[in-house]
């Protein structure tokens, strides 16, 4: 279960990267190919298409510090609020007719 | 560095896009130009390149970033659901424990005052044998029933006499002249014949020969609280009274 979404990541991080773009461009200029028209507008598209998928990215709002901080205040909530469920029902005092 | 750790991973994306983009333009402009004029420019695209490399790792760096974070986003919508649930269930039970509140709150109301009552009720108290005694009395004296044999003329009387309505509340209220007697229960005195002639009343329907004489001996008697066990014809009385009241409530069902 652990190995999956490495390499998911891995070809994630791998697919963000301009760089073999660049390079194709640079090989087309070598061979002075009519194709560096081409690859341009790949690179154009890349950098459009990694801009959009920024804006699309949840939970980047804020740093991975103040989200891990919002992760821990919430974790704190809940294990709050459930201890204090469990000790009003640990009372006893009364029947608590349940929700049908 | 502190600046960089405070900006959010979307504005550090964002800005090195933008850097990358800018980088690679230059790089292939650069380049561009150096075929074009044929002069090769060493140092410079280099150094460019080399920009362009850092920050397209850092670009993949906060990509995973950014994926780590996305994750983290789930669980923290996950938890806040499971936050917003634990708060409705608080809500319920705090709703409830308002109405078991209500609901002692009324009942020990309730049972405050059924103890004043009770306390009331003690300082109050009258022996059962009392209220025997006087059921006795009132009823000897037909206060509340007509004797069996009774005919119009008989002074034993058959509802409130015109003394007794004159020494009650409603008497009172009509300022009547109460005739100086107010002793207990004038109406006995009076079913006893003990009246002086002057009080004794005058009706249109008693005859001059219904006398005195003709009231059963008892009546004689002076009506302190006595039992009834005293008076064996006192005691007949009562029974024809009590079976009165029953044959007049079967008649009524």
């Amino acid at each position: 279960m652990m190995a999956v979404p490495q390499p998911t990541l891995e070809k994630e991080t791998e697919d963000s990267s301009l760089l073999p773009l660049v390079h194709d461009i640079i090989k087309c200029m070598d061979k002075d190919s009519q194709d560096v028209h081409q690859e341009l507008a790949k690179l154009k598209a890349k950098i459009q298409e990694a801009r959009e998928q920024i804006s699309s990215m949840p939970g980047i709002d804020s740093s991975p510090q103040d989200q891990q901080q919002q992760l821990a205040t919430l974790r704190e909530q809940v294990r709050t609020k459930n201890q204090l469920l469990q000790k009003y029902k640990s009372l006893c005092m009364f029947d608590v007719p349940k929700a049908s | 560095m502190a600046a960089v750790a405070d900006k959010s991973t979307k504005e550090r994306l964002v800005s090195v896009v933008d850097d990358l983009e800018v980088l690679s333009r230059e790089l292939i402009e650069m380049l561009a130009l150096s075929r074009a004029q044929k002069l090769p420019q060493p140092g410079e695209d280099t150094q460019i390149l080399e920009l362009l490399v850092q920050r397209d790792k850092e670009f993949q760096e906060l990509m995973g970033v950014a994926q780590q974070q996305g994750k983290v986003h789930q669980e923290m919508q996950l938890l806040e659901k499971e936050v917003e649930k634990r708060d409705s269930d608080i809500q319920q039970l705090q709703k409830q424990l308002k109405e078991a509140e209500h609901i002692l709150a009324t009942a020990v109301y309730q049972a405050k005052e059924k103890l004043k009552t009770i306390e009331k009720a003690r300082k109050g108290s009258i022996s059962s044998e009392e209220i025997i005694k006087y059921a006795h009395r009132i009823s000897a004296s037909n206060a509340v029933c007509a004797p069996l044999n009774w005919v119009p003329g008989d002074p034993r009387r058959p509802y409130p006499t015109d003394l007794e309505m004159r020494s009650g509340m409603l008497g009172h209220m009509a300022n009547l002249p109460s005739n100086g007697v107010n002793g207990h229960l004038p109406g006995d005195a009076l079913a006893a014949g003990r009246l002086p002639d002057v009080l004794a009343p005058h009706y249109p329907w008693q005859s001059s020969d219904v006398s005195v004489g003709m009231l059963p001996p008892h009546h004689g008697n002076d009506f302190a609280l006595e039992p009834p066990g005293h008076n064996k014809e006192n005691e007949d009385d009562v029974e024809a009274m009590s079976t009165d009241s029953s044959s007049s409530s079967s008649d009524s069902d």
